[in-house]
């Protein structure tokens, strides 16, 4: 067989690197480096991501149409979002998306320990993060209820709907940390760039939710 | 890797280790935990079929309520009924999981040269979940809860002050619930046309049938997510005491329309845009010429789509919206037809300087094509925003949408089983039954849907259990039930055709057809793996390229690209589809089963108001998932 | 099939051309778009018209072509020349492109200038532009309506005066109707929270008929109206007597009849003006002798549909809001002589 023989790319079959080949992290890395583009697996959460988008889309959507259409934002009698600390935390969870890139390359290069160490590390800070929005979302509660008025509907929510978000991201970084424990092979490595992804998407759409629902104190 | 593969065997020896890798379980354990997209593709075949009889049983029922003048046939409440699981059926539980579920699961990846979706284990998902979908419907429907507020359920109708039964909470649910199979289905069609194509099979060597699921896949992913939105929504108002629609509480009746309409105008397409794919394979194959005007074509089959989603307030042009939204939406409503009229005359030209032979299939795309340019025209007529705004709501608009929905998506549906269910059996449909049935159900739909203009026009509104006489209805409506009951006697006739064929038809061969793709380059029905040999691809109408066809077999006699040391497939390059990778496919797996019964029990528990063992429910779902990816692919 | 057979196929795909021509010309109820009766609704009326034909044009033109693949039929052998796989491309291209894009584009223009040219018909007519305003409120599954300036309330029977501008303000008590009377002109919804205007014109005095739109539950099938186009003076007159409290009864008969409405189950969603009753939920019956239909135009406004009516209401208009009424025979007769008394 002649390498240009078969397809477009002038690969022959033997050259294309398969992914059952990898049952190591050193094998793993090196046929990631040698395959075109992102994974299906990537695909297949880039549709996620983007679907889920579209959800938060709407709600975001919907928020400024009750917003134009209600005389005064909040209504009398609910009280404004706090500003201040909200915009600090969510800015803390933006900076989560450095070390779950850098798991991501470290696992593309077979670096199984610092994958798991930046894993660990993002995984820290999102579980302050998150505990802390639960306190928090206990505590508006007692103030006012989605039951209010639509103001309240809507801004619940949204901030449900991203903690939401922001809990599967945490179940997921677990279960990859639980899965990194016995060793790198093909499909973790996919795993992990794949979650890094999804962390990027929820950081930038929880920017975007608070984003919104701050601006009813702008 | 390189230096661990065996020495070239024999081609025969290849091909039985395919076969024995990709064999799927005997019986029904087999069925239930298949990943293979030709059975899941037959699974959402006959399930959407038998929705499609229960949809049909719902119309007939609807139309012989309105036979005559004051009819008591079936209660208001019955009708109403009748009239909101007709639509939902049709649109959600027949004309978008026949297209996608059954005719893309089972052609697409035959038609990219795939052995499989990229995603099989997700693909069984979404039909588990489908299934689930629609059984929570139908449960509804038979205990007489069933959704009562129209197929778009307008709010505050469809709140819990004007509605409080369960009726809306199973609309609300199992619309969330069925969205959930679409957007599976639909990533893992995007995952598929992008990655999984033959190497060598560029984007612009892909076939337009691939183009027209590749445009409604992302109308679907884009479109659920405003309706889930809005169903969330609206079972929070009934359910949770939130406030989004109630104006008194600063909420707005017309949201719930506008984000209704930003995923029902696209869906509108989404319906339509499989169809046209289905008629650009069938009319190449009869008429023995590439479709004529190609790049044009796949371009507007792309852009029907995204033009679609800036045209959805035309729905409400009587809500009273400020003139300048009003002629905004008018103005994208006419520069959507012009994606529509290219395709047309595209089809059109190329039955012209092709050599048609009007086949059964044949006849249907060219009756396709016919109710699709008079439903089309109509809907040239509702952009002119005075008269949509006289005939919106009437019978003028069910005609519209019938013609479309009817003539455009579904005729297409019948073309489509007809070409292709020699294929899937391997047997010959019966030619002049086949276009005797044709011709019943052409007739049968125009005596049924052509009258809707005429009483449309003369005043009659849409939704109503019974009329009085006296308004000049009487006669159309007559000629419209008459003619609904020949339809359903055309499709009885299409069905027995096919069933009779399945025991007593010819044998139909790899390729009855002399067809252009490459499904007709292997045996009818297609082997478990496909392809025995990843084909080599240079155009879109591959199997016409007979060079590359002969390299195929000199290849398999070789042993090259056969890739039967596991259960592999080829991995490309998004657009140039250059070789990249080859990866293991996942077989058979008793999780998809088990996780969409756990989505199941959830939804069940939500229409019963138990929240808390919702939850439970979500962490046993949640469990199952853990358990899928307990085992990974490359040390199965 | 024969030959023969498919000649006359092709040509009964045609048979509703001369269906539609004769169906519209001459039929048709008191409820027909295209039987118009204002300046608005013969607009709407010739803008259909003329897009009807241009869609038969369209349409005739799409079935010219699928004709003439019919009569090339079978003219080349299998498989497809490999020397030309594109046999007519040039001219295809030239289709499409000429007739896809080009003569689309013409039309749906033209079809968007006519239209938005025309939107001013059926725009909510400009402020102070009109002599009269009527307010109508959509209830399940009746009509409000009210006279602003005046006291005159009443329900499903519109009058107004011919030939003059009256600006309508609907609304609804619950879900969204649609205030549809095709003659006169276009529909408008009602929506919660919102009040919605539209032009009410007629041409000549007549009873035009109209009907809810949009779908509002159960008896949305019946909820419908009237609207009575009077001479001016006819409408003064009308609206004078409307505007007046109820009429006292004037026998034995109707005084018990009376008795029984103020203090039986009526008076309680009811409203007589000048009398104790001012129920809200359903229909002012201060004046209900002077309508000709009950039940938002279910039946007749006569004395055996009356008492039907108000003994099993749910029979005539099942889920409607108002109950059956227990009454005895007697009661019956007096109420029927008071009501029949309320001109």
């Amino acid at each position: 067989m002649s390498a240009s023989d078969y397809v477009a790319g002038g690969k022959s079959e033997r050259l294309v690197p398969r992914t059952t080949d990898a049952r190591n992290a050193r094998e793993a890395s090196a046929l990631a480096r040698r395959r075109h583009g992102p994974s299906p697996a990537m695909w297949g959460m880039a549709m996620l991501v983007a679907t889920e988008a579209t959800l938060f889309g709407a709600f975001i959507g919907t928020y400024y149409y009750l917003r134009f259409k209600s005389p005064q934002w909040p209504p009398v009698g609910t009280p404004e979002p706090r500003v201040v600390v909200p915009l600090i935390l969510v800015g803390v969870l933006a900076t989560t998306s450095v070390p779950m890139q850098l798991a991501a390359f470290a696992a593309r290069a077979g670096r199984l320990a610092a994958t798991r160490a930046f894993l660990a590390l993002a995984l820290v800070v999102q579980c302050g993060y998150f505990a802390y929005e639960i306190h928090d979302l206990v505590d508006q509660l007692h103030r006012s209820q989605p039951q209010d008025n639509a103001y309240s509907s809507i801004y619940y929510m949204l901030l449900g709907a991203d903690h939401a978000h922001v809990a599967v991201g945490l179940l997921l970084n677990l279960w990859l940390l639980g899965k990194l424990t016995t060793g790198l092979t093909m499909y973790r490595l996919n795993a992990t760039q794949v979650i890094a992804f999804y962390w990027h998407a929820v950081n930038l759409l929880t920017l975007l939710v608070i984003g919104t629902l701050l601006s009813a104190s702008v | 890797m390189s230096a661990t593969l065996p020495p070239p065997a024999p081609a025969e020896e290849m091909v039985e280790r395919l076969e024995r890798m990709w064999q799927s379980r005997p019986g029904v354990i087999g069925w239930l935990m298949t990943t293979d997209h030709k059975r899941v593709g037959l699974l959402y075949f006959w399930t959407t079929l038998a929705l499609f009889g229960a949809g049909g049983v719902e119309a007939l029922l609807v139309r012989t309520q309105l036979i005559r003048p004051d009819n008591h046939l079936v209660s208001p409440s019955t009708y109403d009924e009748l009239f909101t699981v007709h639509g939902m059926t049709m649109i959600f539980f027949f004309i978008i999981p026949m297209t996608t579920g059954a005719f893309g699961n089972y052609l697409l990846p035959l038609m990219i040269g795939a052995r499989d979706m990229a995603f099989p284990r997700m693909n069984a998902l979404s039909f588990w979940v489908f299934l689930g979908s629609a059984i929570f419907l139908y449960v509804s429907l038979f205990m007489g809860l069933a959704p009562n507020a129209g197929w778009f359920d307008y709010v505050p109708l469809a709140s819990r002050k004007f509605d409080p039964g369960p009726n809306i909470d199973f609309y609300c649910l199992a619309i969330i619930f069925n969205s959930i199979a679409s957007t599976l289905t639909v990533a893992n069609f995007i995952t598929t046309i992008f990655k999984l194509r033959a190497p060598g099979m560029s984007f612009n060597r892909m076939p337009l049938f691939c183009f027209a699921f590749l445009a409604a896949s992302f109308g679907l992913l884009f479109a659920l997510p405003p309706l889930t939105a809005d169903t969330v929504f609206l079972f929070a108002d009934r359910n949770l005491g939130f406030h989004f629609f109630d104006a008194a509480h600063g909420g707005a009746a017309l949201l719930w329309q506008h984000l209704f309409w930003i995923f029902g105008h696209p869906e509108v397409y989404i319906l339509i845009v499989p169809a046209f794919g289905i008629a650009t394979e069938i009319i190449p194959a009869f008429t023995q010429r590439r479709v004529v005007a190609f790049p044009l074509v796949a371009i507007a089959e792309l852009l029907v789509v995204f033009i679609g989603f800036g045209v959805w307030a035309h729905h409400m042009f009587a809500v009273g919206m400020p003139t300048i939204v009003v002629v905004f939406f008018s103005a994208a409503t006419a520069v959507v037809v012009v994606p529509s009229t290219i395709q047309v005359f595209a089809w059109c030209m190329t039955f012209v300087t092709g050599n048609a032979r009007f086949k059964t299939p044949l006849l249907f795309i060219a009756g396709f094509i016919f109710m699709f340019v008079a439903g089309g025209l109509t809907g040239i007529m509702f952009l002119a925003v005075p008269f949509d705004q006289q005939v919106t709501d009437t019978y003028f608009v069910v005609a519209h949408f019938h013609y479309i929905i009817f003539g455009a998506a579904v005729f297409p549906i019948f073309g489509g089983i007809y070409f292709w269910v020699p294929k899937v059996t391997g047997k010959l449909y019966f030619e002049l039954p086949g276009q005797i049935s044709f011709w019943i159900i052409f007739l049968g739909t125009n005596l049924l849907f052509f009258p809707m203009h005429l009483v449309g026009l003369e005043g009659m509104p849409r939704r109503i259990y019974t009329y009085p006489s006296g308004l000049g209805w009487s006669s159309t409506n007559l000629a419209e039930t008459i003619g609904a009951y020949v339809t359903g006697v055309g499709i009885l006739l299409l069905f027995a055709n096919l069933v009779w064929s399945y025991f007593r038809g010819a044998p139909a061969g790899p390729d009855p057809w002399h067809g252009a793709t490459l499904e007709w380059t292997i045996s009818s029905p297609p082997p478990e793996y496909n392809f025995a040999v990843i084909p080599k691809v240079s155009s879109a109408y591959a199997n016409w390229d007979v060079a590359d066809r002969e390299e195929d077999r000199r290849k398999l006699a070789a042993g090259a690209l056969v890739l039967e040391q596991g259960h592999e497939q080829p991995v490309s390059s998004p657009i140039d589809g250059w070789f990249s990778e080859i990866v293991e496919m996942p077989h058979d797996s008793p999780w998809p089963i088990l996780l969409a019964l756990a989505l199941s029990l959830v939804f069940t528990c939500l229409v019963i108001h138990k929240y808390v063992v919702a939850g439970v429910m979500v962490v046993l779902l949640g469990l199952v998932l853990a358990g899928w990816h307990n085992a990974e692919p490359e040390t199965q | 099939m024969t030959r023969r057979d498919r000649g006359t196929s092709f040509a009964r795909r045609l048979w509703p051309l001369p269906v539609a021509v004769l169906a519209l010309a001459g039929c048709g109820g008191p409820q027909n778009a295209l039987d118009p009766h204002s300046h608005p609704a013969h607009d709407i009326a010739n803008l259909f018209w003329w897009m009807t034909g241009g869609a038969f044009v369209g349409l005739g033109l799409v079935v010219g072509l699928l004709v003439l693949s019919w009569l090339r039929r079978d003219t080349r052998g299998l498989p497809p020349d490999p020397d030309d796989p594109h046999p007519g491309e040039k001219a295809g291209w030239t289709v499409v492109v000429g007739l896809g894009v080009g003569l689309a584009l013409a039309t749906v223009i033209a079809v968007f200038v006519v239209s938005a040219q025309m939107l001013k018909v059926t725009q909510a007519p400009a402020a102070s532009s009109t002599a009269l305003t009527i307010q109508v409120v959509g209830h399940q599954w009746w009509w409000e309506i009210r006279y602003p300036g005046t006291t005159a309330v009443t329900a499903n029977e519109l009058h107004i005066p011919v030939g003059t501008r009256v600006n309508l303000v609907v609304g609804t008590a619950d879900v969204i109707h649609s205030f549809w009377v095709p003659e006169l002109n276009r529909k408008i919804d009602t929506i919660p929270g919102k009040k919605n205007r539209i032009l009410l014109y007629a041409d000549a005095p007549g009873v035009y008929r109209g009907e809810c739109a949009e779908y509002c539950g159960l008896q949305h099938a019946h909820m419908s109206l009237k609207v009575f186009a009077q001479p001016p003076a006819q409408f003064r007159a009308w609206l004078a007597n409307e505007a007046k409290p109820a009429r006292a009864p004037t026998t034995a008969l109707q005084r018990k009849g009376e008795q029984v409405v103020l203090n039986g189950p009526c008076s309680s969603c009811h409203t007589l003006r000048g009398t104790s009753a001012s129920g809200y939920l359903g229909p002012d019956l201060t004046h209900l002798a002077g309508r000709t239909t009950l039940g938002a135009v279910t039946i007749p406004n006569r004395k055996g549909y009356l008492g039907g009516w108000i003994l099993d209401s749910q029979h005539v208009k099942p889920g409607n809001e108002m109950p059956d009424v227990d009454l005895t025979g007697p009661q019956l007769q007096a109420v029927l002589a008071y009501l029949e008394s309320l001109k």
